[in-house]
């Protein structure tokens, strides 16, 4: 982004902008090159020189969306032939390389914005929604979140291409629903649970880049804590009302969100960069998040405080914060208001609301079930040969009157109950979930599953009510799910280190418990030695994945307290491993504790530990 | 029956309380749709507008309990109007067992009574028990099976009249994923071997039984077990095998109601026997049952069969567009098997009992069995005569990890994890081609014939 910043701030920024320009295909003169591209201002000759450059648009790279950029910056007076051209070149280009089309199209509109975002909304509707169908599911939430910043993208804050383009977009979307982004409060209406997850995903997103930008931003780490919170909420269900709060809440965030440049490394003076571009992706939204409120800060014309908080952008959180958090601030007492979140403690307190969210539906299912079955057994039909052919229960109304909700799809049909309607909305979204999958899954060759062993069938009780299988993945079952919380344990301990002291890097050591060498590493990103799988304990170092074995057993965990009166100085040799060598008697009394250990898991497990963590991984 | 045009569709209105009967000849298909009004196929309820095709020689029958339009492209039958009973009411979880002779509708009414459980808006996921050898069910023919149903079962097809067994395709209905839990019993007779019969019928209940122990609302949401007809008649001399089969379910199964359909003689039997202790519940038969022939019965596990290993696609009528086939949208309904040669040496294959037996009580008197009904025999392919080729075989489930766990019969009560045919027998490179129903290695398995065979 500091190069926009550069771009804006740098009028007359030179040739230097455009050192690296695309390499053109046919060699064909140099018309590329600013200078001469200023000679050749022949309407023609731009079309054709435009359409070369934007050929080479096939990948997502920020260099050449970019240089495109300013070149359609430069040639405002041509901003008809980018039109057409933009127009020409993504309708034509295969599905998968019309993104960065997109992200051109979108970085033009919101840089330049005029004339470029009005000559754009006359065809940005219809050929976003014909991408949008063409495309795969990955790529269609990067649309979606692109359609997000357009709400926000004009220099004023508005819809980037106008309220009815925004309005029709999000329809097609999302469907017949209230996405009305003119007023910042949705009109009634349903609101689909997708919509919501993914605005919130597109928010939760930025936050997250911001707090990993800058850690120390509390503020921001604070954000991303209530968004998952508020994600978690709303996948475990919650109603249309909530729903509607809290859409209308992150759109305010949203809206109200200021440049997050804070997030951005500090700003380098006005240095071109163009040469030292690092051919990385351009992903709109994540990489310039403050995409939405950019303009604010590179409009002369916007308004100062904009200005100040984006200049301020190497100044810590604490400056940055207030705007934010007082949009957080409304977001959470809002819901707590509306009773989504429990307003008893901190917004930390997720795991007790999300509690209180259970018990309350649960009394909700329990009144449902005893309502209909004081209804079904108010009829008295006899289980007998007379009684099941003369009764007439009343059919009609059990079946329809009662379940008044039929899904378009399936037939099924849902109670008009507040429980009703959420299963319903679980349900079409579990076909909305599948029908993409179907879509993805085209032409791909399926196969009959073998059938589940005993054990997974006894306990695969999950799957009542079609829940388990929204994602039309199997309920793991609890086997399956220990494994799973096994392999996700050990992968975290495999992933701790320890760095090595300097010097050490060539001394080999070995852990306590198994008596195999810990293995260095050298990690890129630290530009440091270190021991992989490892935790340092009272001057020791361990395996942690043995450690956290050795934990759970007492007989272990005596012998780390007694093994002090070992030699802390890591074996210069490495033991062969236990089974190769039958356990001496010459051996220390320790060492052959820590034999037992080793005996007594391997005999729990049936296998040596490392070898079972293998298997579980 | 290939027909170059479009076909132009017709009209009926049925009248509340009436339906509308139709078979499906071989090799066609029609495509029904609701134009107003509400109905259902066997208690699954259609979608307003939407074209549901039917195939494989399917006899089903459209149903309406307020009246409604009904719009068909294709053939052929008329409706007449068949008033429907409902049973079910009790304080316990209905724990249903349903006997009739053949060509009474048993399944029919299984499917129908599952449907509207899983219709009740409760969230009920019903346990359906096939233990019918003849019937496919969610396996093959010569299977017994049980498989919790969520959601409700549709009807296009005789291939998978009780919804599909899980495939890697994604799917709409909950009943097009099932995870059936099966048995091999590999014989379309249960006389053939009624002791494994019993024996496999109390496996399957004990099972059930522990499943349904971790799944209180499971357990509510009651059992329906469908049962052959040869529980319901025979041969004067085979009336001791068919009450040891019909007490084996009700104990297994824990069976509270009974449900005899279409027939007075076993209805007054069933009271004499059970009255005391259970519900036992008359029905009428279906007019719109049909009578089926043998070879329309072979057809049909051939469907079966083919549906486990390719899945099926019914070609629409000509002119119908995005039609449903039995509620899923999805065309790409195809499934891909694998065919691989395996060594002779990679599969164990037994059969139980001696290929050829006659019942005990055909022996001479004194004359003792060589080789027991129960006793596994190895099958070794080099042998001619084997019968292993165009055999089914149902691949078994590991043997316990514990060998001290293990026992000598333990074959005889290791569930089915998927079926695989014989399509290719080299005797002299010891070498057999296999088709499965998905990619992976099979070497180490261990196999069961039966007497059932398919051919593509």
């Amino acid at each position: 982004m500091s190069l926009y910043q550069n771009y804006y701030a740098q009028p007359s920024y030179g040739s230097q902008t455009y050192t690296q320009p695309p390499p053109v295909a046919n060699g064909y003169h140099h018309p590329l090159t600013p200078p001469q591209a200023a000679y050749s201002v022949d309407p023609a000759t731009f079309r054709r020189d435009f359409s070369a450059r934007l050929s080479q648009l096939t990948v997502n790279s920020r260099p050449i969306i970019q240089g495109l950029s300013m070149y359609a910056h430069d040639y405002v007076r041509f901003a008809e032939i980018v039109a057409q051209c933009l127009e020409a070149h993504i309708r034509a280009v295969p599905p998968w390389v019309k993104l960065p089309s997109f992200y051109l199209l979108d970085m033009i509109s919101k840089n330049i914005f005029e004339p470029y975002a009005r000559l754009f909304s006359t065809f940005v509707i219809p050929l976003f929604l014909e991408t949008y169908q063409q495309v795969d599911e990955a790529t269609r939430s990067k649309m979606v979140e692109l359609v997000l910043t357009w709400r926000t993208g004009s220099p004023t804050g508005k819809e980037l291409f106008g309220v009815p383009a925004q309005v029709q977009i999000e329809r097609s979307i999302w469907g017949e629903t209230s996405s009305s982004s003119a007023s910042s409060h949705p009109s009634s209406g349903f609101i689909a649970k997708a919509q919501v997850l993914s605005e919130l995903e597109f928010t939760l997103g930025q936050k997250e880049r911001a707090v990993q930008a800058n850690p120390s931003d509390a503020t921001s780490q604070n954000h991303v804590h209530v968004l998952q919170q508020l994600r978690r909420l709303i996948e475990a269900g919650v109603s249309q009302d909530e729903l509607k709060q809290i859409l209308s809440q992150l759109r305010t965030l949203m809206r109200s969100n200021p440049p997050s440049t804070a997030s951005q490394p500090p700003q380098v003076s006005n240095t071109p960069v163009p040469s030292q571009w690092p051919s990385q992706p351009y992903t709109a939204p994540q990489s310039y998040p403050q995409t939405p409120s950019y303009p604010y800060a590179a409009y002369p014309s916007s308004k100062t405080e904009n200005t100040v908080s984006s200049s301020s952008a190497s100044v810590p959180p604490p400056s940055v914060a207030t705007v934010p958090a007082g949009g957080f601030a409304d977001l959470l007492s809002s819901l707590v208001k509306s009773g989504v979140l429990s307003n008893t403690g901190t917004p930390l307190g997720a795991g007790a609301t999300a509690k209180e969210d259970t018990l309350h539906s649960i009394n909700e299912e329990q009144e449902a079930s005893r309502t209909y079955r004081s209804f079904v057994l108010r009829h008295p039909i006899q289980l007998s040969t007379a009684g099941i052919t003369r009764g007439r229960p009343p059919i009609a109304e059990t079946l329809y009157d009662h379940l008044t909700s039929q899904c378009k799809q399936c037939g099924i049909r849902f109670s008009d109950s507040v429980t009703g309607k959420k299963v319903m909305e679980e349900h079409l979204d579990m076909h909305f979930k599948q029908n993409m999958k179907a879509n993805l899954n085209v032409g791909r060759g399926h196969s009959r599953s073998w059938y589940t062993g005993i054990d997974d069938w006894v306990h695969d009780t999950v799957d009542r009510k079609g829940k388990g299988r929204a994602d039309g993945s199997r309920p793991l079952s609890g086997k399956a799910a220990a494994a799973a919380d096994a392999a996700k344990r050990d992968a975290e301990l495999r992933a701790q280190f320890v760095v090595v002291p300097p010097g050490d890097e060539a001394k080999p050591i070995s852990c306590p418990i198994c008596k195999e060498t810990l293995k260095s590493e050298f990690l890129e990103d630290d530009e440091e030695w270190v021991w992989r799988n490892a935790v340092k304990k009272d001057e020791r170092i361990y395996h942690a994945t043995c450690r956290a074995e050795a934990l759970t057993n007492t007989l272990a965990s005596r012998l780390l307290n007694t093994g002090r009166s070992r030699s802390v100085t890591p074996e210069t040799q490495v033991l062969p491993s236990k089974k190769a060598s039958p356990s001496p008697e010459s051996l220390v009394g320790v060492k052959r504790k820590a034999e037992d250990i080793d005996s007594t898991l391997s005999q729990l497990e049936g296998t040596p530990p490392s070898k079972k963590l293998a298997i579980a991984s | 029956m290939f027909e170059s045009e479009t076909a132009t569709p017709r009209q009926w209105v049925l009248e509340l309380e009436s339906e509308y009967r139709f078979e499906v000849e071989a090799g066609s298909s029609c495509a029904i749709t609701l134009v107003k009004g509400r109905a259902e196929v066997f208690g699954a309820e259609l979608v307003e507008g939407k074209p549901y095709v039917f195939g494989s020689e399917c006899k089903a029958a459209i149903f309406t309990w307020l009246g409604c339009t009904i719009e068909m492209t294709l053939r052929k039958l008329h409706g007449s109007p068949v008033p429907e009973g409902e049973p079910e009411g009790s304080t316990e979880p209905p724990r249903v067992l349903i006997l009739g002779p053949e060509n009474s509708g048993k399944t029919t009414v299984c499917k129908i009574l599952v449907n509207y459980a899983v219709r009740s808006g409760q969230g009920w996921a019903p346990m359906l028990v096939n233990v019918d050898p003849s019937e496919g069910g969610w396996a093959v023919p010569g299977a017994l099976s049980a498989a919790a149903i969520s959601g409700p079962i549709a009807t296009c097809s005789t291939a998978n009249p009780l919804g599909s067994a899980a495939t890697s395709a994604p799917t709409t209905l909950a009943s097009n994923a099932l995870l059936p839990f099966a048995y091999w019993y590999g014989h379309d007779d249960t006389k053939k071997n009624s002791l494994l019969m019993d024996r496999l019928i109390r496996n399957l209940g004990m099972h059930i039984d522990d499943r349904l122990g971790n799944d209180p609302e499971g357990r509510t949401a009651g059992v329906i077990v469908d049962t052959p007809s040869s529980f319901a008649s025979g041969p004067g001399a085979t009336t001791e095998h068919r009450q040891k089969l019909i007490k084996a379910c009700i104990d297994a199964f824990q069976i509270n109601v009974i449900l005899v359909v279409g027939h007075e003689k076993l209805n007054v039997e069933m009271q004499r026997a059970y009255g005391s202790r259970l519900t036992v519940v008359k029905i009428p038969k279906s007019g719109g049952v049909v009578e089926l022939d043998r070879s329309y019965r072979e057809r049909v596990h051939n469907y079966q069969v083919h549906n486990y290993f390719y899945g099926e696609v019914i070609a629409p009528p000509p002119g119908v567009k995005s039609a449903t086939q039995g509620g899923e949208t999805l065309t790409d309904l195809n499934l891909a098997p694998s065919s691989t040669a395996v060594n002779f040496s990679d599969l164990k294959i037994y059969r139980i009992g001696a290929e050829t037996m006659a019942p005990s009580s055909a022996l001479p008197i004194g004359a003792a069995r060589v080789v027991s009904e129960m006793q596994p025999v190895a099958v070794d392919p080099s042998q001619p005569g084997s019968g292993l080729l165009n055999a089914i075989l149902a691949i078994l489930a590991p043997f316990h990890t514990d060998e001290r766990e293990r026992y000598d019969e333990e074959i005889l009560d290791l569930n089915v994890i998927g079926f695989v045919v014989v399509t290719n027998l080299d005797i002299a490179h010891k070498k057999m081609t296999i088709l499965s129903p998905t990619q992976g290695s099979l070497v180490g398995r261990t196999a069961l014939i039966g007497s059932l065979e398919w051919q593509e």
